[in-house]
């Protein structure tokens, strides 16, 4: 089954997704679209992995470019503001084209949907909070929600964690 | 009337387009005479709608308005009293509506 987990800011929608995960199977991989840039980025990469070591989760690292292949098992992607942020913006500082990187990421996961036995995508909720001064802030804020819209269409179930409880929108959890 | 909220790309014309209205039937203007009002959380930008206007955001079918108020209370004092003001307004239109839909990743939350 696939499965989109959204939610707010440290609403635990991690930790939720990664207990689905391990309800679902017991071959675990964990696709890892976090640059660990920066302190806090570290320290929030060392959190996610001391929960995660309990699942025994195979992590593969994915620079804004999500892997092909089948897979028999769960993939966990966590999570789409990252996976976007990643392919949006280079190093540089330039921007790609938002359609494009839409196309791609949708395509992408697309794909993982069908060759993986289970996949669940972590997204975030961004667009609630007006919108920002900055243009390169509104293009991601638009591309995390639009690329959830088309992931949670093809979605199996679409759960929303609010204060760490598990909302279901669409679809139920098997 | 119905009241769609949401946050910015959540799929909010696209399920207003699922009700059977078509892109020509919505607009961002008050006074368009379109069955569809979209943006209210820019046209509250001014300051409060009143009086008249009030009784033509009363007459739409259907009213459009961005969720603003669910991240970080801005410093600016402008700001501040905005997002209060689509929240306030869209509490009022909420009570006033048949039906609410609160828009999660394109999916469609019925709240009333």
């Amino acid at each position: 089954m696939n499965v989109l987990v959204t939610g707010g800011a440290g609403s635990g929608k991690s930790a939720y997704a990664e207990g689905l995960a391990c309800s679902l199977s017991t071959q675990r991989r964990y696709l890892a679209t976090m640059s660990a840039e920066g302190a806090e980025a570290q320290a929030r990469i060392e959190r996610h992995r001391r929960q995660r070591a309990k699942g025994n989760f195979e992590t593969v690292e994915c620079a804004g470019t999500l892997p092909t292949g089948d897979y028999a098992g769960v993939v966990l992607l966590d999570d789409l503001g990252n996976l976007v942020a990643q392919a949006l913006f280079a190093p540089d500082g330039s921007m790609a084209d938002e359609q494009e990187v839409l196309a791609r990421l949708d395509a992408e996961v697309g794909r993982l949907f069908l060759h993986a036995d289970h996949v669940v995508v972590v997204g975030n909720e961004t667009g609630a909070e007006g919108r920002s001064p900055y243009e390169g802030t509104q293009v991601w804020v638009r591309l995390v929600g639009s690329l959830a819209c088309r992931i949670a269409a093809r979605a199996d179930a679409v759960v929303e964690v609010v204060a760490g409880i598990p909302y279901p929108i669409k679809g139920a959890i098997a | 009337m119905l009241l769609v909220i949401g946050g910015i790309a959540s799929g909010k014309r696209s399920f207003v387009r699922s009700r059977g209205f078509e892109d020509r039937q919505m607009s961002s203007r008050l006074s368009s005479g379109a069955p569809v009002l979209l943006d209210l959380d820019e046209l509250l930008r001014e300051g409060p709608i009143e009086g008249p206007a009030w009784d033509e955001v009363l007459s739409k079918q259907v009213i459009v308005c961005c969720e603003v108020g669910m991240g970080v209370v801005p410093i600016d004092a402008g700001e501040r009293a905005w997002r209060e003001r689509v929240g306030r307004t869209c509490a009022r239109l909420a009570a006033a509506s048949d039906e609410v839909v609160r828009m999660v990743c394109g999916i469609p939350v019925k709240l009333k």
